[in-house]
């Protein structure tokens, strides 16, 4: 019973961190997604880079990508409320007019970092070829959804 | 005054007929038609990818092996009206199946059709009247194994002035040229003249490169002052980049950059290729890996556009 009472104060809490999180995005979901996709446009940069040869492979800075990519992967599409289309965003009219195909887009982005993570491990890949085969599919889901949900710039 | 009416009524009757014969739709001279020879199937693959066939004339989202069933009806939604895509596959009926290599010739390099009719210039022979007459004999050798696919697109749906189809007569006597867009390279540092051409070949010719990254005049004409400038974007949101070498702009971007977008879909900064930019970049993905070099090389020595003043 104690404990309980413990735990139920634990999700009291956590709920409440959890809202008051909700509520920051709330305020400006445009500007939380744009931090999430630069932070995955960061992680292709530094997972693209090692695939290409431009940058040192290494476990960690493996891991380390396809983490980011994992994490924005299932938080990115719930910042996307109606109506914020507009202004500085390249979020393109498809992405409400089209909402299944949006959510299908994001489907395999995730599907694809989920099968990254599991081959990422403890430790990240040991070596470039398996990052490639992890990472790469990752990388593959950028321009299915840009092509027909992002504007054009 | 009887007199004065009937001098403006000649003077009418006359501009209508000069305006009648100069909207008539034209066709290559017996010289080049005596060009045209029915060429190889296998280099003609090749110009399919470069001259992006696949992406307006196979069905919306299609991959593979459903590229090459070319039964049309995409849909352009572009500021003069919507313009879909004919059926271009080998069915003799509602396709071109039954087209002689002459009258594709003609179709591809003047934008007349074999029953003497005027194609609207969303059918890029802008562009493809820089074509060879050997990519074309091959192109269309191609285009013969492709699969037949029954049904005809849909009629463009286009308001007036825009649905008189003899007009674009006079518009193609403006803007239907033969000849390169730019005539030299603008430095000649290090530059390869023979990768230069082809690069140039493929970006003015069946790549049609320009026909969305130059803007367009009121009547729907390239300004080619501003070539390859940057444009808003004609179907959709946004708008289509400047791919000169503009200092602080795409004139970053080295050579083996660009190559390496058109192979994989990624810039430097690993941002994706979006847009209709995707399909141009798979067709570019299926070319020799010269061909990309030979883009990247005239890419980097044409003259940079300069910036639009807001």
């Amino acid at each position: 019973m104690r404990i309980n009472r413990k735990l139920g104060a634990f999700g009291v809490l956590a709920g409440l961190c959890f809202t008051a999180g909700m509520a920051q995005a709330a305020d400006d979901p445009v500007a939380v997604r744009k931090a999430i996709m630069s932070s995955v446009g960061a992680a292709a940069g530094l997972g693209g880079g090692m695939m290409k040869g431009g940058v040192d492979y290494s476990p960690a800075a493996g891991k380390a990508a396809i983490a980011t990519m994992r994490a924005a992967s299932l938080s990115f599409g719930a910042f996307f409320p109606e109506g914020t289309g507009e202004g500085d965003t390249g979020a393109a009219a498809t992405i409400w007019d089209d909402a299944d195909g949006f959510a299908a887009e994001l489907a395999k982005f995730s599907a694809a970092t989920e099968q990254a993570a599991a081959a990422s491990g403890k430790d990240g890949p040991a070596d470039l070829d398996s990052f490639k085969a992890a990472f790469g599919p990752v990388m593959g889901t950028c321009k299915s959804c840009h092509e027909t949900y992002r504007k054009k710039n | 005054m009887k007199k004065a009416i009937l001098v403006l009524a000649l003077l009418g009757a006359t501009a209508a007929g000069a305006a009648w014969a100069l909207s008539a739709p034209t066709r290559m001279s017996a010289e080049d038609a005596s060009a045209l020879r029915q060429g190889d199937a296998a280099n003609g693959e090749l110009v399919f990818w470069a001259g992006g066939c696949a992406s307006c004339h196979a069905a919306s989202g299609a991959k593979g092996e459903d590229l090459l069933k070319l039964g049309g009806g995409l849909r352009l939604e572009t500021p003069f009206g919507i313009f879909v895509a004919p059926n271009i596959s080998s069915n003799t009926a509602d396709g071109i199946g039954s087209w002689s290599l002459e009258d594709f010739a003609n179709a591809m390099t003047h934008g007349t059709s074999p029953d003497g009719r005027n194609y609207y210039p969303a059918f890029p022979y802008t562009s493809y009247i820089r074509m060879s007459a050997d990519d074309l004999g091959d192109l269309f050798a191609f285009l013969k194994t492709l699969p037949s696919v029954d049904g005809k697109a849909a009629d463009h749906d286009l308001g007036f002035p825009f649905n008189l189809r003899r007009g674009i007569g006079l518009w193609k006597r403006l803007y239907l040229k033969p000849g390169p867009v730019i005539s030299e390279p603008v430095t000649q540092d290090g530059l390869d003249t023979v990768l230069w051409e082809r690069g140039r070949y493929l970006v003015e010719g069946p790549g049609h490169c320009g026909e969305c990254h130059t803007p367009r005049d009121f009547a729907g004409g390239l300004e080619l002052t501003r070539w390859l400038g940057g444009a808003p974007a004609q179907t959709g949101e946004g708008s289509i980049p400047d791919i000169t070498p503009t200092d602080g702009g795409f004139g970053g971007w080295n050579a083996a950059d660009i190559a390496y977008y058109l192979e994989s879909g990624f810039t430097p900064e690993y941002d994706s290729v979006g847009g209709e930019m995707v399909h141009v970049q798979e067709n570019m993905a299926k070319l020799p890996a010269s061909d990309r070099e030979a883009i990247a090389a005239y890419l980097k020595a044409i003259p940079p556009v300069a910036v639009q003043p807001n």
